[in-house]
């Protein structure tokens, strides 16, 4: 198995008053493809920071990381566009979905901003969705679906564009317990088709769906960083 | 090109569904628009007016009015023009190829069997159809020997006629001018309304001569000259020598003012931009600030539902929009909202101009320079006051947006 993510002392810093404060201190991370992993930490402990810089939505202040064999580090913003569109899906808590776009549209909203157009992307978009047992519901808009229905909508959004990665931060805050162990199974179904997942959470049960448990405190990966 | 279309279509999308905003943003654009509209119509209609005024009066031609400008309107004034002034001028201008004293009589009762008609009379030269070049339809003109012989003779405008003849051929019949026969020599083209908006059909022309003798009692006075000018290009100087000819003529010592009045077509269309000059100033105050408060409320409803949809804006970035998809999807919805509004706007002021020709007969043209006009405002509009929210909705961080 190959890399994901290689994080070398990565550090990160916001703007606070006349100075600055650090949240991540110094991060060693290690993703092999085709794994399913769980970060986990209290508020405040820097893990929706890490995962920030994880999914390239930010860039660490200092360190390395390789993601996909580039270096995130010195890209600008365009550049980290286009990353996080051809190899990255997310999963948020609070799903997310255009209240005023339908099912189907939704799910193709990653195809939009392509670099290259696909002529597939609306027949893709049907199968995922069908997958996912939302196939009668295409042109539904969001509203008329329930909290796990729009979080697989949501799920079917982030693998539009086939990435390498599901990046998914408290996907089942919002959920009842049942329901949340039926987005879990189905994150774990995607690992098993060949994704990497990264499960963010404060949540042990739902941390125990993943193979490998990081546990971040106080900005340092306190257990789990390497097996 | 695709990925434009694709971001265009969101814009779209977004406009059909936040529908109380993009109510409210097309409406006020519109209200700026149709007043725009309506200026620019208004504008086209004068010009075109005074255009036509111009070919009617004659783009070469001068007319003196006698008495001076102080003293009452123009068919009241005292008479200080004389045949002598005309013939003057015909001698001492040699560009002047037509030089024609008139004269008019007020409300002469004019009748054929049982039909009475009230008109004016107008006495001229026979040189009163070229000079107006307003041409005899039916018939012919008289000549100068029925001057010379004061004949009692009349060309017929084209309303005095449908009210003595209806339906018969005047020509050759013999009208009543107050109680003298007068036969009818001629009929002149239907000209329909004059400038200042009066019925110029409704005249009965007749010889200079004959009107002052018999109609007038009067030997030497006559009301105005008309003179044309092969050089059209030298007017205004022949105005200034014309003026101050006629003040040689008249023997008015320096510091006295005229005793006498000239108009050029130049002072018809000053006449007329004066008339649309108010009505421009006022509508375009309105449509100014209608279109300033348009593009406020369209930034602040954009500000706020920018504000409200930090979310899309946030998952739009995770899944791989730049800042520029963002910039582009939120200007287009400005754009399209403005283009809305600029068509609206635009039949608004048709509408509302149809009204404005009901209360006063205003002359209002639209073209496609009224429409491109009003279209081209209502994008800048949309331009200028949606890149502000949609640059502020581009420089979100997309961390800030999902959290918010």
């Amino acid at each position: 198995m190959s890399l994901l993510c290689l994080m070398e002392d990565v550090r990160k810093s916001f703007p606070m008053g006349e100075g600055s404060v650090e949240v991540l201190k110094g991060i060693d991370l290690a993703v092999e493809r085709g794994e399913i992993v769980a970060i986990m930490g209290v508020s405040g402990s820097g893990k929706s920071t890490l995962m920030n810089l994880v999914g390239c939505l930010d860039v660490p202040t200092s360190g390395r990381y390789l993601f996909a064999d580039r270096e995130v580090l010195g890209l600008v913003d365009d550049e980290l566009s286009e990353l996080r569109n051809a190899h990255i899906g997310f999963v948020f808590q609070s799903f997310y979905l255009l209240p005023y776009a339908t099912v189907l549209e939704n799910v193709l909203l990653p195809s939009l901003y392509r670099e290259s157009a696909k002529d597939n992307a609306r027949e893709r978009a049907v199968e995922l969705l069908r997958l996912i047992g939302l196939g009668e519901r295409l042109h539904f808009r969001p509203n008329r679906l329930s909290g796990g229905e729009q979080q697989r909508v949501a799920i079917c959004r982030a693998l539009m564009n086939d990435p390498e990665l599901l990046l998914a931060d408290e996907p089942t805050g919002q959920l009842d317990s049942r329901t949340a162990a039926e987005i879990m199974n189905l994150l774990v179904m995607m690992n098993q088709r060949g994704k990497t997942v990264i499960v963010v959470t404060h949540d042990p049960a739902i941390a125990a769906y993943a193979k490998r448990i990081i546990r971040i405190k106080d900005g340092i990966i306190v257990d789990g960083q390497a097996d | 090109m695709d990925r434009l279309i694709n971001i265009l279509s969101q814009s779209l999308q977004a406009v059909v569904a936040l529908k109380i905003r993009t109510f409210f943003c097309t409406l006020s654009i519109a209200i700026g628009i149709s007043a725009v509209t309506i200026i620019v119509a208004a504008t086209e209609g004068a010009y075109q007016k005074a255009f036509e005024i111009v070919e009617t009066f004659g783009p070469d031609s001068i007319f003196v009015v006698g008495g001076s400008e102080k003293s009452r309107a123009v068919t009241q004034r005292q008479k200080t023009l004389t045949l002598a002034d005309a013939a003057a001028i015909r001698s001492a201008f040699a560009t002047a190829y037509l030089v024609v004293p008139m004269t008019t009589v007020q409300d002469v009762i004019v009748s054929y069997k049982g039909n009475r008609y009230s008109a004016p009379i107008v006495g001229t030269t026979s040189d009163y159809s070229r000079s107006w070049s307003w041409p005899v339809v039916e018939g012919s003109d008289f000549t100068d020997d029925d001057l010379r012989r004061l004949a009692n003779v009349a060309l017929l405008g084209n309303e005095t006629m449908k009210q003595l003849f209806g339906e018969e051929n005047p020509v050759g019949k013999t009208i009543l001018i107050r109680k003298i026969p007068v036969q009818v020599v001629g009929v002149l083209l239907e000209r329909g309304s004059a400038q200042g908006g009066g019925n110029m059909d409704n005249r009965v022309i007749m010889p200079l001569s004959t009107v002052m003798k018999k109609l007038q009692n009067e030997a030497k006075y006559v009301a105005f000259i008309r003179v044309r000018f092969e050089d059209q290009e030298n007017l205004d100087r022949h105005l200034e020598e014309l003026k101050a000819f006629l003040r040689r003529q008249h023997r008015l010592p320096d510091g006295e003012p005229d005793d006498f009045q000239i108009f050029s077509p130049k002072d018809i269309i000053k006449f007329l931009v004066a008339l649309t000059g108010s009505l421009i100033a006022f509508v375009g105050i309105v449509g100014i600030i209608s279109l300033m408060v348009a593009g406020f409320v369209l930034a602040n409803l954009f500000h706020l539902s920018i504000r409200e949809r930090t979310g899309e804006i946030g998952i739009r970035r995770s899944v791989g929009a730049k800042r520029r998809d963002i910039l582009f999807q939120f200007l287009g919805e400005a754009l399209i909202i403005t283009t809305a509004g600029g068509l609206c706007g635009f039949l608004m002021g048709v509408a509302a101009a149809r009204l404005l020709q009901h209360v006063e007969a205003f002359p209002i043209r639209f073209s496609w320079k009224a429409f491109a006009i009003g279209l081209f405002l209502s994008w800048l509009v949309g331009i200028v006051f949606g890149l502000r929210p949609a640059s502020r909705a581009a420089h979100l961080e997309p961390i800030e947006a999902i959290r918010g």
